[in-house]
């Protein structure tokens, strides 16, 4: 899952544009061979995009959006304490500071963070003020605030001092949080958390302002009405009548089910802000319905670039074997790991044995093949991509489970399968009831369902014989993430970073603190005990004890991120620990994010914090206008 | 024929009930998506989750939950009448984006109606006029080519073709009449002449069948034995006849593309009803989910009523007292 949700389509139609896709762009030959990109980007036009559904969780308030192209977005509406550069790659998950001066102040013993506000940095109309510290406080009381439901409250909740998601309304107080003067903010902790300034660099932390935000008091209310402070502000915002509550009407710029305006915010100083360029005058993100009708819009210069679909494959296959194309296709690291989940609960899955015999025969270079090959990703070898690892344990020199091409290694699954309980004839394939009939979640898109033959025949060789049952991804999700149905096994589990560090994967995925009734993400139930199935009513494994990983990352948790070398090290050894000792996952896939630019963007950019374009770095020569 | 009516609409409330409670049923007492789960993101707590159930009405018990949703249908709600509550995607009433894009799949669908009838049912005539002629059978098979061709195909290929290529269209997306009634025609008519090609076929094939079957009847033999002109004896006393079935399918056709064109919205982004009802269902956005279901239902039982009254206007025959 992560931040990004899955876009259902219609199948019939998916095929039709996957036909009629190489048709529609044979003829026309828009790259001229080269991508566009010029030495010196020029200022203005407007950034066209469009996207089949925004997709958001919250409505887009900041608050509770959970959604990574609403995040995106906000990297061009809000400014945080601490941020990124909205660039590619591993400097690009580096943190600046953004709203701060500086980098904070930290105490000794890790508990107070003070900040200082930069000065200068106003909202943008109609409010026409400093951003000041009680902005960033209220930001908090927010998150704090039980009916506004904050998606990624749990990164704050038990961390900040007097915050735990249930205060009433947001005009409670955060006990925590102090506010000395209008330029000054102090964080104090409940415990040291290495990764605290990276948790300040997510949206639901950028200030908000009070007169406005107040009078929305549900979740995701206030999506409509989003104030500014950085470099773009929603089109129509200045018309906001913010003198009574009753007189707020939607900004005009803003139709969640149409498209979304950006315009340049005229109280923006470009002084205080060296990690935005904003080249373009405007941003703006239509939906549209049909995916293949994006790539062919960009084809055509109607559009500038795409978003966050995917290309269909002939569409794909085309600027890949085009020479005049290829510049065009841009394929970045999405941060984020495919993987075939197994339930420790779930006989055969609670022997050690059957998991490690999963990793050595799963046929990962065939599930590649079924996404469509390395553009959409590299062959994962571990759980946590190593980008979010600092570059550490690269496939190259980490895989506890090599093949040759990848392909599987059928004698070292069965030599592993031979020492589990449940192959009682010793041959490598299991052969107890328990390996039969076993149910396999899976989505009925296309590359899920395109793995799912791979998966199926590669368990085979060892016994494993699984049943799938594919359902749209919502169903999927919430199928395997309530614990009472006791899923074995399922393929259509991912998972995307919230920020660059791996206590995002950690903590969701791997910690037994994490488990919980329904929503939950610890898909193998590392780490659960026995009482803790009781209370979530299902049995513990007979004769088994599920290796538990917390204690490693609270020990990973206290090393904080201004020494990322051995933060990075210290995560990476618990990852090894992981597949070796527990193997939750059998990760096949470190995904790419891929994006078709136009010949009208002369400057492309990935912002690796959203893992999707950067709507403040890139540049475009369009001669296009907001739209009235 | 008002007695006929009355009951009729009575009806319409009868289906109304039964219709939203298998809707009910399905999405709230068999779901395979909460979407208190779903909406309360990623790990999230049990109060998260409990106040998301609070915020969408859902911790109440099922049967409440639809009274309620009925009360609303009827009587109105905060958002005003007709009452079909608050999407959990956008946070915005229902109401105000169904009627925003019911008015492009009615657009889409009488739009196409027309066409569809201007070429489907001189066609099915001629064929049957000069039935075995070259004309029918050429008539007849391209008739069968639209039939079988998707409209999904047409669709593309006729984007790819006066778009693409030819340049004549302006491409997909919808433009408000309002706005510019140039551009809101030319964004319209590739969709509409797409969804009627289908339709003009099925129309012309029928109208052929119901013609020919027309002709061959002993009071058209006994018009032509009077000395009426042949037009008189084709357009008066056999199309009259051969287009009750027609008026049958118009309604219902007409009943079922106001709940969305699905492919035809899609394909040429139109934000209709039919492509915004099929993705709540994958969200669980049920209000909307719902709100369409209730809307479809109503049009296509009032189509029904529509269609049996304008049959009493065609067909002498029928009497409804």
């Amino acid at each position: 899952m992560g931040k990004r949700r899955q876009q259902v389509r219609l199948v019939g139609l998916a095929l039709a544009v996957a036909l009629v896709a190489a048709a529609c762009g044979g003829g026309n030959d828009e790259g001229g061979g080269s991508s566009g990109q010029t030495a010196t980007p020029q200022k203005g036009g407007v950034l066209r995009t469009a996207i089949s559904d925004f997709g958001f969780t919250n409505g887009f308030d900041p608050t509770g959006e959970y959604v990574a192209v609403a995040i995106g977005l906000y990297g061009a509406m809000e400014r945080t304490l601490m941020g990124t550069k909205h660039i590619a790659g591993p400097p690009g998950n580096e943190l600046v500071p953004d709203l701060a001066t500086a980098p904070p102040e930290i105490s000794s013993d890790g508990l107070k963070y003070t900040f200082k506000l930069k000065p200068g940095i106003k909202w943008a109309p109609p409010l026409t003020r400093d951003v000041t510290s009680k902005d960033v406080a209220y930001a908090f009381q927010r998150i704090n605030a039980a009916p506004l439901v904050a998606q990624y409250g749990f990164w704050y909740y038990g961390t900040i001092k007097g915050m735990d998601g249930k205060a009433k309304s947001a005009d409670e107080k955060v006990s925590g949080i102090e506010t000395p003067d209008d330029q000054t903010i102090i964080f104090n902790l409940e415990k040291p958390t290495g990764d605290f300034q990276y948790r300040l660099s997510m949206p639901a932390a950028a200030p908000i302002p009070e007169e406005v935000a107040k009078c929305f008091k549900k979740a995701g209310d206030y999506g409509r009405y989003v104030m500014s402070n950085a470099s773009y502000m929603i089109q129509g915002a200045d018309k906001l009548d913010i003198s009574s509550c009753d007189a707020m009407k939607p900004i005009s710029g803003f139709d969640p089910s149409k498209s979304l305006t950006l315009v340049r915010n005229p109280n923006y100083d470009q002084a205080t802000d060296d990690t935005r360029a904003n080249y373009v005058d405007g941003i703006t993100v239509s939906i549209d319905t049909n995916v293949d009708d994006i790539f062919s819009r960009v084809q055509a210069g109607d559009l500038d670039s795409s978003i966050a679909d995917q290309p269909p494959k002939p569409v794909l296959q085309q600027y890949l074997t085009d020479s005049a194309k290829k510049p065009f296709l841009h394929s970045n690291s999405g941060d984020r790991t495919w993987y075939v989940t197994m339930n420790w609960a779930t006989p055969p899955f609670d022997d050690l044995h059957v998991r490690k015999a999963a990793n050595w025969v799963m046929d990962k270079a065939g599930i590649l093949q079924a996404w469509g090959g390395s553009t959409f990703g590299d062959i994962a070898t571990h759980n946590i991509p190593p980008i979010v690892l600092g570059g550490k344990l690269p496939a190259s020199e980490y895989n506890p489970y090599p093949s040759e091409g990848n392909r599987g290694d059928e004698a070292k699954a069965k030599e592993e399968m031979k020492q589990s309980k449940y192959d009682s004839n010793k041959d490598g394939v299991c052969d107890a009831k328990e390996c039969s009939n076993l149910v396999m979640i899976n989505r009925n898109t296309p590359v899920f369902a395109d793995s799912e033959a791979v998966v199926v025949s590669s368990l085979q060789k060892i016994g494993i014989k699984v049943k799938p049952r594919e359902l749209a991804s919502s169903a999927a999700y919430t199928t395997i993430q309530t614990v009472k149905n006791m899923i074995p096994i399922a393929l259509n589990a991912g998972w995307g970073k919230d920020y660059a560090d791996a206590v995002t994967f950690a903590i969701p995925l791997f910690d037994s603190r994490s488990i919980i009734p329904t929503g939950n993400t610890n898909y193998p139930l590392q780490g659960m005990t026995p009482d803790q199935a009781k209370t979530l009513g299902i049995p513990y494994p007979q004769g088994v004890t599920i290796p538990s990983v917390d204690a490693d990352i609270d020990a990973c948790q206290k090393i904080a991120t201004d020494q990322p070398d051995q933060r990075n090290q210290c995560f990476a050894d618990l990852d090894k620990k992981l597949m070796e000792t527990a193997a939750p996952w059998v990760p096949y896939l470190w995904a790419k994010n891929i994006t078709v630019t136009g010949n009208t963007v002369t400057k492309w950019e990935f912002d690796q914090f959203s893992g999707y374009l950067s709507y403040t770095q890139m540049a475009v020569n369009n001669n296009a206008t907001v739209p009235s | 024929m008002w007695r006929y009516i009355v009951r009729r609409l009575l009806w319409v409330v009868v289906v109304l009930l039964v219709v939203t409670s298998i809707t009910y049923i399905v999405f709230f007492v068999m779901p395979t998506t909460d979407p208190a789960v779903t909406f309360a993101g990623k790990n999230p707590t049990t109060e998260q989750i409990a106040e998301v159930r609070h915020q969408f009405g859902l911790d109440k018990p099922v049967p409440v939950q639809y009274a309620l949703f009925i009360k609303h249908v009827f009587l109105g709600d905060q958002y005003g009448w007709p009452g079909l509550g608050f999407s959990y995607s956008t946070r915005s009433p229902v109401k105000d984006q169904f009627f925003g894009r019911v008015l492009v799949t009615v657009q889409l669908a009488f739009g196409a109606a027309l066409i569809w009838l201007a070429i489907g049912i001189p066609i099915g005539i001629l064929s049957a006029i000069r039935s075995r002629t070259f004309t029918d059978r050429a008539s007849m098979g391209i008739a069968l080519f639209f039939v079988a061709a998707p409209v999904f195909w047409l669709g593309l290929m006729g984007l790819w073709l006066f778009w693409f290529k030819l340049r004549w269209s302006p491409g997909t997306g919808y433009v408000a009449w309002g706005d510019s009634f140039t551009d809101w025609l030319a964004h319209m008519i590739l969709p509409w002449v797409v969804l009627a090609m289908l339709y003009a076929a099925f129309y012309a094939r029928m109208v052929r069948g119901n013609m020919i079957e027309t002709m061959q009847q002993d009071y058209i033999r006994t018009a032509r034995v009077k000395g009426l002109s042949e037009s008189k004896v084709i357009f008066k006393h056999g199309l009259r006849a051969s287009l009750t079935p027609v008026v049958t399918l118009i309604g219902l056709d007409l009943g079922a593309l106001l709940g969305g064109a699905v492919i035809t919205e899609t394909v040429f982004n139109l934000q209709g009803v039919g492509q915004w009802a099929v993705n709540s269902v994958f969200q669980g956005d049920l209000p909307v989910v719902l709100a369409v279901t209730v809307v479809v239902a109503i049009a296509v039982t009032m189509m029904n009523l529509v269609v049996d009254i304008v049959y009493a206007y065609l067909d002498p025959r029928v009497r409804y007292n």
